[in-house]
């Protein structure tokens, strides 16, 4: 018995170290032709494709050929103008580029001291918000060193002030509604909301115009408002759920101890 | 007479309850100093019934379709009346039912009550313990979520690792090469209504090896002696001995209540424990979500494979140990019962189990 | 408990008699969201309707109003015929603007473009604009 044993596992081992190792299957989304020829490239034909690794653009699906168009499948036609391919935008192209998508703010941009600076080389969104390795709008683009590079601080500084706490209010309420999602509960439709009251809010600074950031500050508070207090109902019912839940929990603790007294009644019978 | 002497009366007449509640019940009588594990096998069954009941509840309103399932499953958790009640329930009392048949295997074989005559009993536990993995194994597809989709991705991806018939069977598994429309369909028929089939079949069978050879003494404290065994059956007396009912069910319902209490614990104060956020996403073919992982029972398994070079040794490792386990009242042959006079079987012991809590923990951070 | 001098038999009466009325409020714990569970989900809020005036909905232009607590929109693509949709953007969750000149809705953030009737022409939205039940009483536009 013991020597078929013996056998049989030798025999087992050397077959399964003979055989060849199946790769697990797994499928992931495949890299467009853009990615597959760049990243090999060196210095700024390479740099770009490092850059958007792990951007906002990235993370959201937003390759190579959404802004620069061309045919992300094909090498051959992958820069062809056929298929929509722009190339690297000049300065003064830089705001319709982004503004394809970013619609709302290319209006306000547009309208704003910096769109008519445009031409004679103001500011454009690259300039704050770097191309490729773009990140979530943050209150920090606005700091001196950035500002400073063309003009004074004084308005820039003030904007930020301005701003300061309805990003707070903001941010809190993005956390707070993480937290709930995170334990199952349907915010979706809050989380919609949210942003957006959050892009509302980030396009009007664009106008960099303190009167015309105030007069949209205040519906975005009161929608932020209104949000808070959906979410302060949210939490009311998980708060009740919660309290019923306890009470379940200690009756069924109750009637547990009470079985085991019951038990121990027993016990006393049975013993001789 | 009372109503209720009547009513008794009218059935007993009929069927003879009286002789079989003296019979089944009242002078059904089990041995003395029977320990608080023994109460184990009702709480696994009282689970088992548990989740049939939310099983139920929640077809109400599922839809078995990759187009459909996901949204059928928030519209239970968001709109219906206490549906994020039973939802939770039944995903909770999943991991709870594991938790107890780990601990009913266990204290069987730490008092070796697979010995005796009783290798039948062992057997269709070992087999309803792997039908209950295997439920919930197909269970966690039906959400159709980014979790069910990938974890059944990596668990079905596992027999490919057989020759010659492994791509086969996965095919077989998957209603086609990747996991898609009719892998829910097929899970959802086994989950729903095949596999609890066999499930129910099963734990009759093991409850009836159960009464017919009686239940075993525990093999501790001084007048503990050794069952001497015949060459013919023999079911196990215990005279003198303490009845099932009411004595020993009031035991069972205690801890069946604590069982109930710690599991309702999960759903109201850690409802997250079971879920990560991949749970809340809708499936996804094209997006592998970073981390995927096969639930906490399964992680030895998972790692097992990461830790042999080739995936056909951690798969036959895995097997040998199971076909081990599911045999070894065949191979432990000897009559001692006490744990204390085994210590091969101790050394054992105490190994599978760091091993399998060793081994999961690995596989929950590699 | 504290101990209790009374025979085992006592004792045990009194407590089954606690546990009884301890398995009565866990059958109702059980009970209740089981019966709210099976029972059919109520009828549409009647208040949740609301009523606009025909003549504030121009054929060709829209009519914002508040849904549910949600942005909407109401319009007459042709003469006698009433549509309203959600005006949230299926993608992030935006409020989108009908652009009277090419007879569409555009969302600012990330520009999807909604027909008329609410299904998505371009852009990032995964699908259609949620369409809300309208019904014609008279003069009055009823949505919900």
């Amino acid at each position: 018995m013991m020597r078929l044993f013996v056998l049989c596992l030798g025999l087992f081992t050397t077959l399964t170290c003979v055989l060849p190792v199946p790769e697990a299957a797994a499928q992931q989304a495949e890299e467009t032709v853009c990615i597959q020829c760049h990243a090999g490239l060196e210095g700024s034909l390479g740099a770009p494709v490092q850059a958007w690794r792990g951007s906002v653009h990235d993370r959201n699906g937003i390759s190579c050929h959404d802004c620069h168009g061309g045919d992300p499948t094909d090498f051959a036609m992958a820069m062809s103008p056929e298929r929509g391919f722009v190339g690297v935008p000049e300065h003064a192209e830089i705001p319709e580029f982004c503004g394809k998508c970013h619609v709302g703010v290319l209006e306000d941009y547009q309208k704003s001291a910096h769109g008519q600076a445009l031409e004679a080389g103001g500011a454009q969104c690259v300039t704050c918000h770097n191309s490729h390795a773009v990140e979530v709008a943050k209150l920090d683009l606005i700091n001196r060193d950035s500002c400073t590079r063309c003009h004074d601080y004084g308005r820039a500084e003030k904007i930020k002030e301005i701003l300061a706490d309805t990003d707070a209010r903001i941010k809190s309420l993005e956390g707070e509604l993480e937290r709930l999602s995170e334990l199952g509960t349907n915010v979706d439709e809050q989380q919609g909301q949210l942003f957006s009251l959050r892009n509302r809010f980030h396009r009007a600074f664009h106008t960099v115009k303190i009167e015309r950031i105030r007069e949209q500050t205040g519906p975005v508070l009161e929608g932020l408002d209104k949000l808070r207090e959906e979410i302060a109902a949210v939490e009311s019912d998980l708060g009740q759920r919660k309290f019923w839940g306890s009470v379940a929990i200690a009756l069924l603790v109750v009637a547990g101890i009470l079985f085991f007294l019951i038990r121990r009644t027993y016990e006393e019978e049975e013993k001789p | 007479m009372s109503p209720l002497k009547a009513l008794i009366d009218f059935f007993d007449v009929r069927l003879g309850v009286r002789e079989i509640y003296q019979r089944e019940l009242a002078g059904y009588l089990l041995p003395r100093r029977v320990n608080i594990w023994y109460t184990l096998g009702s709480v696994v069954l009282t689970l088992f019934i548990v989740q049939i009941l939310t099983g139920i509840l929640l077809l109400i309103y599922y839809v078995p379709d990759a187009e459909k399932a996901f949204q059928s499953v928030q519209y239970i958790t968001d709109d219906v009346a206490f549906g994020w009640l039973f939802r939770m329930l039944h995903a909770v009392g999943a991991n709870v039912i594991i938790i107890a048949l780990l601990l009913h295997m266990l204290s069987v074989l730490f008092m070796a009550a697979y010995k005796g005559r009783r290798e039948l009993t062992w057997l269709s536990g070992f087999i309803l313990f792997n039908l209950a993995l295997i439920l919930c194994l197909t269970g966690y597809l039906l959400p159709w979520s980014q979790l069910s989709f990938w974890a059944t991705t990596v668990a079905t991806d596992v027999p490919g690792a057989i020759p010659v018939v492994g791509d086969l069977l996965v095919e077989f598994l998957r209603g086609g090469e990747t996991v898609n429309n009719l892998t829910l369909g097929r899970f959802f028929a086994l989950h729903v209504v095949g596999l609890p089939l066999v499930l129910l079949a099963l734990i009759g069978f093991h409850l009836f090896c159960v009464k017919r050879r009686g239940i075993s003494t525990p093999p501790f404290g001084e007048e503990y002696q050794q069952e001497e065994l015949l060459p013919f059956f023999e079911h196990e007396e215990h005279p003198g001995g303490t009845p099932f009912f009411p004595n020993y069910v009031v035991k069972d319902a205690a801890v069946i209540c604590f069982f109930l209490a710690f599991m309702l614990a999960i759903v109201f104060y850690a409802p997250g424990l079971f879920f990560p956020p991949s749970a809340f996403e809708p499936a996804d073919p094209f997006v592998t979500p970073p981390g995927i992982k096969p639930e906490w029972y399964f992680l030895w398994a998972y790692q097992t494979l990461k830790i042999f070079p080739s995936e056909i040794i951690g798969l036959g490792v895995q097997i040998i140990f199971m076909t081990f386990l599911a045999l070894l009242p065949f191979i432990d042959r000897g009559a001692e019962r006490r744990p204390a006079k085994r210590p091969i079987f101790l050394t054992c012991f105490v190994l599978g189990i760091l091993l399998f809590v060793g081994i999961s923990i690995w596989g929950h951070y590699s | 408990m504290e101990q209790d001098l009374m025979a085992p038999k006592q004792r045990r009466k009194f407590l089954q008699i606690l546990a009884g009325g301890v398995g009565v409020l866990l059958a109702a714990a059980a009970g209740w969201p089981l019966l709210r569970f099976l029972a059919p989900p109520g009828g549409g809020d009647a208040s949740d309707q609301v009523t606009i005036n025909r003549g504030e909905v121009a054929p060709g232009s829209v009519h914002m109003f508040q849904y549910r607590g949600r942005p909407a929109v109401v319009l007459q693509p042709s003469p006698g015929e009433f549509v309203a949709l959600s005006a949230v953007c299926t993608h992030l969750g935006c409020i989108v603007q009908w652009q009277e000149e090419e007879d569409l809705f555009l969302c600012p953030c990330h520009a999807g473009r909604f027909a008329a009737d609410g299904t998505v022409i371009s852009g990032p939205p995964p699908e259609a604009l949620e369409t809300l039940p309208v019904t014609l009483e008279g003069d009055q536009i009823l949505v919900g």
